[in-house]
């Protein structure tokens, strides 16, 4: 599925802040959406949660807690939003040596990391499908 | 009369005015409210000309005694040099001097191009792969250098020598509080001066973000044992920090070889005036390694090549660290630097070279070393108080009853030689003692000179 | 006018770096030779230091030729906003020369420093009454240097008063500054939104002040040039709380002689020596950063206090203050930067400095007027009144039309030979460009810079690819920050590292 020039895959579940989840069994793969890396330009450098950080999932009112690292353009900062609240499992090693696969392949060798989430079922009503999230960076367009 | 340094004169003004259709100036000042107007003028001295400015200016500084009238041993954190003439022509030219920072890369390739350069050389001074374009002053540096410890280990604790200027610690302790760090200090050998290691072993757990010692200390003894707290650091997973008078570097080995983490310093001496203490220049480097720079507060400035690839060029990089992107969560508010103080050090480093800046070094140690034998000679005097190699620094303790250092300071003075900094106030165990410094600006005869005047000072013989 | 920056290159590069100058043997400096060996114990004994080895008119030469590949106020219009890159004028310069100037040091006895001290206290003095307040404290280097020292005088005062505060408010238009020394004190940041009239909004400044509230940092005038003509009402909220109110210098330029800001109700003053006072920025610093206090808070001051002896005729540095806050800077500030100051104060008097603003606001009027009918750049906020010394456009217009961004615009001035204005800031001004001329440009200079982004908006309609390729007449085209960034190459041993994997 596309919005305007942006990839937006069927399948995932999407934040307002522009973060995907893919379900793998009971786990949450995470990454920043399409629209997100053009947003951002040319990405330099990813900072990366600790594997273990307990994360809250994305609200109104945005804290520390919610965070899962941040991605750098030469000019920008953008907080990488955890779309749920679980634990963090794995984190993506390819992105330290090639901050590029974000504007590259963001739904695919650019993922930030690995969760356990706490409480899916719940959460997972908060954030959008590809439908909804293809209109609303329409929206925002 | 037209104003010299504004242009547009009265009548050009009103045709302006008149062009964009305002009646008087007063229109584009009507959004002050009437409240916040002032009633009175400003109560300011007349406005001068230049040639008024220029002999009221002169005469005010008339009233100092500068040191080029009058051999002075005085140091404890600038240090007289002297400055080739060319380095201060050079780094006064006004391309350099009338820039803003270098934001657009493709203009300012010269301001560039210059701050890689003095990274460059104060990495191969500090034997570190990493520096900065520059802090405010040591002191700045060193409280940067604290916080930038607590974010790298996550931990709240920093360690530092009993035996520090107490102005550099105010400094560092002002820059401690807001994030709650805990500035504790470990005590010295009373002998030689030097951090003792037993202390300095109880207070390393593994609460510590970074231990930091000076290398030529305070006080100007050498600090022996440098690799054994570079290894007890490291031990507890602390960083290693160290803080130089970057001349001594031309004699002493490189931080970076024993172990140090980060180098702070004062690179004053480095061709820039002592000029009362500021403009200072801060120094800053680390060790290459992603999670120190990531940490790293001020500019950097990088290599890079344009967007063809074809031409090497210059440009300030990962300023997503700093205050205009990153806000309440850079890694130091700090914007405006000293820059053109890096410049000129980069400009008296690369005139002086390796083999100058040994020479020098040797110079203003050897003159401490002579200093010393001179003043120890005399009765009522012991110079230095502290069995340890020394640089170009060494503390003189007036043993002689009643008599004060700041009495004795006095009687140099008469003599006309100004004496060393007093350190009662800061370290009250050591007594009547002063810290002074030599370097290449004094003479045989300076120091001769010192000797006889100390000698009647203490009313012994020389 | 036409304009070509000097470019001296060779293969690959512009000018070489000092190392790859160095040849073995070259020396550019005599220096007295040592008098005798000295002994450093063998562990501490240096054995090799590479610093390169050039004679000195090749330093001369090198350094001379990188001066040129560099843009300063001298070379030409540098109307980059917030800065106040005015003319410096050069007795300023001269006088920091002085023997009595250049060579003392700050812990010579007073009795030989006399003059330096009565220097500081005098520009001590005008500089309160310029902004009203009733101390000043030189020591800050920098604007942020005096941004820091003035929220830990904020942190030492609600101590004193027993309070627990823990929130400094900043509106969303404030220096990047604001924020990170905020937080550098151990604040939280509340951000306040700016209204449509590009203010700060008073309704939203009532709700999020409390007694959790240390102090709101405020620009006036503004990031976007405007004055903060609901200052009183602003004062009031913040001290009806209990907090302080601190002001940034950063645009004191837009209203010297006009306002004073303790006059508004600020408790705590910063000034920026380096843009309102004249003193060249020097590609970066060395800057002053002065803050003055009101009565309440001069006991928090840093030492030492510049005090005069009026019985004995004496300047002294007085110690003796137990409730000082201790120091933030070794010594007593950046003396050779607060000559230059004081001597400019002297230079411009009370009616030159009026005439200073006077004739940086109406540059600033004048730019925004003649702007606004070029198509392609527009206001975002108020419109009807006028601006201070500085305008922030917006070039949207262009973006949306011909996809033609204000970066592109500013590269493109550089090939005028003139500086870019600040672009991108503030954040709330989509596609902005920071328009400050200053009060020492000609009419014919801001005519020609008027004439240039028109012929750029021009450009952009016509040509956009060849507008993107911009700068052409600089020493070097644009650079790939993004690789300076991904690989950062930070000196010259990185590099070797590099090279040699």
């Amino acid at each position: 599925m596309n919005a305007g020039n942006y990839d937006v895959p069927e399948g995932l579940y999407y934040s307002r802040e522009h973060e995907w989840v893919k379900l793998e069994g009971n786990l949450a793969r995470v990454g920043v959406t399409d629209y997100a890396q053009s947003r951002l330009g040319d990405v330099v450098y990813v900072e990366l949660p600790e594997v273990g950080k307990r994360v809250k999932q994305v609200a109104e009112a945005k804290g520390k807690e919610m965070e899962l690292g941040a991605v750098e353009s030469i000019k920008a900062i953008s907080a990488i939003y955890s779309p749920l609240s679980g634990v963090v499992k794995e984190v993506n090693p390819a992105l330290q040596e090639r901050p590029e696969l974000i504007n590259t392949s963001p739904y695919a060798e650019g993922w930030i990391c690995v969760l356990e989430p706490s409480a899916p079922e719940a959460e997972l009503k908060q954030l959008m499908d590809a439908k909804a999230y293809a209109e609303y960076v329409k929206k925002l367009e | 009369m037209g104003h010299p340094y504004i242009p547009n004169t009265r009548e050009i003004r009103e045709e302006m005015l008149r062009e964009i259709g305002v009646v008087s100036i007063d229109e584009l000042f009507a959004d002050i409210p009437s409240k916040v107007r002032p009633k009175r003028k400003l109560k300011l001295p007349p406005a001068m000309s230049e040639l008024e400015v220029k002999r009221h200016v002169q005469a005010m500084l008339s009233k100092n005694r500068p040191f080029t009238q009058m051999p002075s041993f005085i140091g404890g954190g600038v240090w007289p040099h002297n400055v080739p003439a060319h380095v201060r022509s050079l780094a006064q030219r006004a391309e350099f001097l009338t820039s803003y920072t270098p934001y657009q890369a493709e203009v300012s390739q010269g301001m560039l191009q210059a701050l890689f350069e003095y990274q460059s050389l104060i990495c191969e001074l500090t034997g570190l792969e990493v520096a900065n374009a520059s802090m405010y002053d040591w002191s700045t540096a060193l409280g940067e250098a604290a916080l930038m410890c607590a974010r790298v280990t996550g931990r709240r604790k920093f360690i530092v020598p009993e035996l520090i200027s107490l102005e550099r610690l105010s400094v560092l302790q002002n820059y401690a509080a807001g994030p709650g760090l805990e500035v504790v200090k470990v005590g010295y050998d009373r002998s030689t001066g030097q951090l003792d290691m037993g202390e300095l072993r109880k207070e390393l757990g593994e609460d510590v973000a970074g231990v930091y010692v000076e290398n030529p200390s305070y006080l100007g003894f050498l600090e022996t044992r440098v690799d054994e707290i570079s290894e007890a650091a490291r031990k507890k997973g602390a960083l290693f920090v160290v803080g130089v008078n970057p001349i001594s570097l031309g004699l002493l080995k490189a931080p970076g070889d024993y172990g140090a983490d980060i180098v702070v310093g004062e690179g004053q001496p480095l061709g820039n005036p002592v000029s009362f203490g500021g403009p200072t220049l801060g120094i800053f480097a680390c060790r290459d390694d992603q999670k120190l720079i990531r940490q790293l507060p001020g500019r950097l400035v990088g290599m890079t090549t344009t967007l063809d690839g074809k031409t090497r060029g210059f440009a300030m990089v990962l300023q997503t660290r700093e205050q205009h992107i990153r806000r309440e969560r850079a890694t130091s508010n700090i914007c405006s630097n000293e820059a053109l103080c890096a410049v000129t050090a980069a400009i008296y480093l690369t005139s002086l070279g390796p083999k100058g800046l040994r020479e020098l070094a040797e110079t203003c140690a050897a003159n401490a070393s002579y200093a010393m034998k001179r003043l120890n000679t005399i009765g009522g005097l012991k110079a230095p108080i502290f069995k340890a190699p020394h640089f170009n620094e060494f503390t003189l303790r007036c043993t002689k009853p009643k008599l004060t250092i700041e009495k004795f300071n006095a009687k140099l003075l008469e003599q006309g030689i100004q004496g060393g900094k007093p350190v009662r106030g800061e370290f009250p165990k050591l007594g009547e003692t002063a810290l002074l410094c030599t370097t290449e600006l004094h003479t045989k005869g300076d120091i001769d000179r010192l000797a006889e005047a100390a000698a009647r000072a203490v009313g012994g013989k020389g | 006018m036409t304009y070509r920056q000097a470019r001296w290159a060779r293969e690959g590069c512009l000018e070489p770096l000092v190392f790859e100058l160095s040849k073995a043997g070259r020396m550019g400096a005599s220096l007295p030779r040592a008098p005798a060996r000295v002994k450093i114990p063998e562990k501490l004994t240096r054995t090799s230091l590479e610093l390169p080895e050039l004679s000195e008119p090749q330093v001369v030469r090198h350094y001379t030729r990188l001066s040129q590949m560099n843009y300063g106020v001298d070379s030409g219009f540098y109307p980059l906003g917030s800065c106040t890159m005015k003319y410096n004028p050069k007795v300023c310069d001269e006088l920091v020369n002085l023997d009595g100037a250049a060579h003392i040091h700050p812990y010579q006895a007073e009795e030989t420093v006399q003059g330096a001290l009565e220097l500081m206290y005098r520009l001590e003095r005008h500089l309160a009454e310029i902004a009203g307040v009733s101390r000043v404290c030189l020591h800050p280097s920098a604007g942020a240097h005096g941004e820091l020292l003035g929220m830990l005088l904020v942190r030492a005062y609600h101590k004193s008063t027993g309070s627990k505060r823990t929130e400094v408010i900043v509106p969303d238009s404030a220096h990047g500054t604001n924020f990170a020394s905020a937080a550098m004190a151990g604040f939280n940041v509340v951000v306040v939104p700016s209204n449509n009239r590009g203010r700060v909004d008073l309704g939203a400044l009532r709700e999020a002040v409390s007694n959790r509230t240390a102090a709101l940092m405020l620009t006036n005038p503004n990031t976007l040039g405007l004055f903060e003509d609901e200052i009183l009402e602003i004062a009031e909220a913040i001290h009806k709380v209990g907090g302080l109110l601190y002001y940034d210098g950063a645009n004191l330029n837009g209203i010297l002689g006009k306002a004073r800001p303790g006059d508004m109700g600020f408790d705590i003053v910063h000034f920026n020596l380096h843009k309102t006072f004249s003193t060249p920025h020097g590609g970066g610093g060395p800057g002053a950063g002065p803050i003055g206090v009101v009565r309440k808070l001069e006991k928090f001051l840093p030492v030492p206090v510049i005090e005069y002896d009026r019985r004995r005729k004496r300047y002294y540095l007085d110690y003796n203050r137990p409730n000082s806050i201790g120091k933030i800077k070794s010594f007593y500030g950046n003396f050779g930067v607060l000559v230059k100051a004081y001597a400019y104060i002297l230079l411009m008097g009370a009616e030159g400095l009026e005439e200073v603003s006077e004739a940086a606001v109406l540059n600033a009027n004048y730019i925004m007027r003649k702007l606004l009918k070029v198509e392609g750049y527009e206001l975002k906020f108020d419109t009807s009144g006028p601006c201070k010394h500085e305008v922030v456009f917006s070039a949207e217009p262009l973006k949306k039309k011909y996809g033609v961004r204000a970066h592109f615009v500013a590269k493109r001035l550089l090939d005028f030979g003139m500086h870019a204005p600040t672009y991108y800031f503030p954040p709330i001004v989509p596609e902005a460009l920071m328009i400050e001329p200053t009060e020492t440009e000609t009419k014919e200079e801001l005519d020609q810079f008027i004439e240039a982004l028109k012929q750029i908006a021009e450009e952009a309609r016509s040509d956009p690819e060849k507008l993107q390729a911009a700068p052409t007449a600089t020493a070097i085209a644009r650079l790939d920050e993004v690789k300076a960034s991904r690989e950062p190459i930070l000196s010259w041993r990185m590099y070797r590292k590099l090279a040699k994997k």
